[in-house]
């Protein structure tokens, strides 16, 4: 299972130092050199407008991942804040906040990402609003469920009782018994997020052009799909085994803690 | 039970009242003049002010978000759905077109996944950790992470490109579901092949088995009496997940393939700014999605025991 740690650092230095190992600049734009084969100049060849595709995929690993990795934590905060209210804060809290989380899970989570950012106009900015938006609610639930059972304990009701504000004691009592779960969680949610964006992009709600997003440049190697069908081969790739990495590692991290969980 | 089943429906009536002041704030809080929009979808570029205050006062934008906002549910729980705000058309019969296409390539996929996933699971299952077992594992971890519109352009590419065998574009003949119910049924077989495998797994370990081996019941009657319906309760429980994945599949793949189902008429009507449309078609969704869902949890509540009466 370590090589899949691995496979997820090399995916994460590729995200921060991708672009500094680009060998051309991914926006330059020479139609002399359009539609090139691999090799040469540029080792995986040139799109339609003579941009070279290895650099285009190292700097999409900065939108497609880094993207990603922004809107899952925004997830996590926005989704763990609700759900301790819900747990910590009263009946009335806790019904209105669960009815909000099942409303916003009354949507399929894509589906009504690509309302929002089609609705508001695409660009990076409503990307992650919409993809934010609609990936808050698991953690949530899952905050909400382990704070519940942790509210009962001895400590927290000791706590509570020696005046400890609901922030210090969500601080120093909830979220160490909620950080292995929500891990988890947002190992799936960091997942989602990558096959999100990449779908956005290749709807073309996602990042605009000439920004070199995964799924956008699958989108403009569709209609060259005939003459150089390479080209939709490489961006597919890079989203499958980015995922893959992230699931698998999330697996394993689950593994791992139901096995701690078996020892205590 | 009647009690739970009342509270649920209530639940889901709240659920989906959410839903709907959701969708119609996001559009109403929409970027750009609405009126000029549907002014210039009408009637081409060069609109009098007059024309837009007449657009504003008969969409109801005049009286604010609460009027405008009653203005479209009440006629929508009589089951009008309005008019598409670019061609004039009703947007009902349109929905129902779009849903001919879309339902029945959505139960195929999901016959396909179930045909392939549950076999697979269970030869997996037969031997934990073996060759078989390890591929399946490995075949359905790709399987999740192959994106949708990847996956249906990669068929496109061998079988209509390459090799010339089935047709990419369009709905005409049955042949044109080929690909799609197979982009879709694929992702949908490699999420449940994790789901039953895991499934049984789980059902197998339970401590209560061993006893009725060693009373000398039959391998297979264990597997029909006990295994099964245990494995049966998880995987139940993510079929909604299963719905919203295959509902967003369905998105892509229709796009992908030009199937003129729900949604295509989705993403065109964002494109075209028709908000009515767009409104009719992500609330047909949730009441979709909610209904199944109460489904599921009615199932859910019948097959385990342990939570039926009790509102979880």
């Amino acid at each position: 299972m370590r090589s899949v740690y691995v496979l997820v650092t090399v995916c994460a230095l590729l995200a921060i130092f991708g672009p500094m190992v680009a060998p051309h600049d991914p926006t330059v734009i020479d139609i002399p050199n359009r539609l090139r084969p691999p090799g040469g100049e540029s080792l995986l060849g040139t799109d339609a407008l003579g941009r070279d595709i290895l650099s285009r995929l190292l700097h999409g690993a900065r939108w497609s991942l880094g993207l990603a990795f922004v809107v899952s934590l925004l997830g996590l905060i926005i989704g763990t804040t609700i759900g301790l209210i819900a747990a910590q804060g009263g009946r009335v809290a806790d019904w209105i906040a669960m009815r909000a989380t099942d409303t916003f899970l009354a949507f399929p989570e894509l589906i009504a990402a690509v309302v929002i950012a089609g609705v508001l106009g695409a660009s990076t900015g409503s990307l992650i609003f919409a993809l934010t938006v609609t990936g808050w609610m698991r953690y949530a639930r899952v905050a909400r469920g382990i704070g519940l059972s942790v509210s009962n304990r001895g400590y927290v009701i000791q706590a509570r009782l020696a005046g400890l504000s609901p922030l210090a004691i969500a601080r120093w009592h909830y979220l160490p018994s909620l950080l292995p779960s929500l891990t988890v969680v947002w190992t799936g949610m960091l997942a989602r997020a990558i096959l999100g964006i990449s779908t956005l992009g290749f709807l073309g709600f996602g990042v605009q052009p000439p920004m070199p997003e995964w799924g956008t440049m699958l989108l403009d190697a569709r209609i060259h799909m005939r003459s150089t069908p390479l080209q939709m081969i490489w961006p597919g790739l890079c989203v499958v085994i980015s995922v893959l990495a992230i699931n698998l590692a999330g697996d394993a991290l689950r593994d791992a803690l139901a096995e701690q969980d078996a020892k205590t | 039970m009647i009690v739970v089943f009342a509270g649920l429906l209530l639940r889901a009536v709240v659920v989906l009242t959410g839903a709907a002041l959701a969708t119609f704030a996001l559009l109403w809080h929409a970027p750009g003049d609405p009126a000029l929009a549907i002014a210039e979808a009408r009637y081409g570029q060069n609109v009098s002010k007059e024309v837009l205050d007449f657009i504003r006062v008969e969409a109801g934008f005049e009286d604010g978000f609460w009027t405008a906002f009653w203005a479209w549910l009440a006629p929508l729980m009589q089951g009008d759905f309005g008019q598409s705000s670019v061609n004039g058309r009703d947007v009902w019969p349109d929905l129902v077109t779009a849903m001919s296409y879309t339902f029945p390539l959505a139960l195929v996929s999901l016959a396909l996944g179930l045909a392939v996933s549950l076999p697979l699971a269970l030869i997996a299952t037969r031997r934990p950790g073996s060759w078989l077992d390890r591929g399946a594992v490995a075949l359905a971890s790709i399987g999740v992470a192959i994106p949708a519109f990847w996956l249906g352009l990669l068929l496109i590419l061998l079988f209509a490109v390459q090799l010339g065998w089935l047709p990419a574009m369009g709905a005409e003949t049955t042949t044109h579901s080929i690909l799609p119910a197979m982009t879709l049924g694929f992702g949908v077989a490699a999420s449940l092949t994790r789901i039953i495998r895991s499934g049984i797994l789980e059902a197998r370990g339970q401590p209560f088995l061993p006893a009725f081996t060693r009373r000398g019941v039959a391998r297979r009657d264990i597997a029909r009496d006990h295994v099964a319906p245990h494995a049966a309760v998880p995987v139940v429980t993510v079929l909604g997940l299963e719905l919203a994945f295959l509902l967003e599949g369905l998105v892509v793949v229709e796009v992908i393939f030009a199937r003129p189902g729900l949604g295509s008429f989705l993403v065109n009507a964002i494109f075209a700014r028709d908000f009515p449309r767009v409104q009719a078609v992500v609330l047909l969704a949730a009441v979709i999605f909610v209904v199944v869902n109460l489904a599921i949890d009615l199932i859910y509540r019948s097959l385990d025991p342990r939570v039926s009466g009790r509102d979880a």
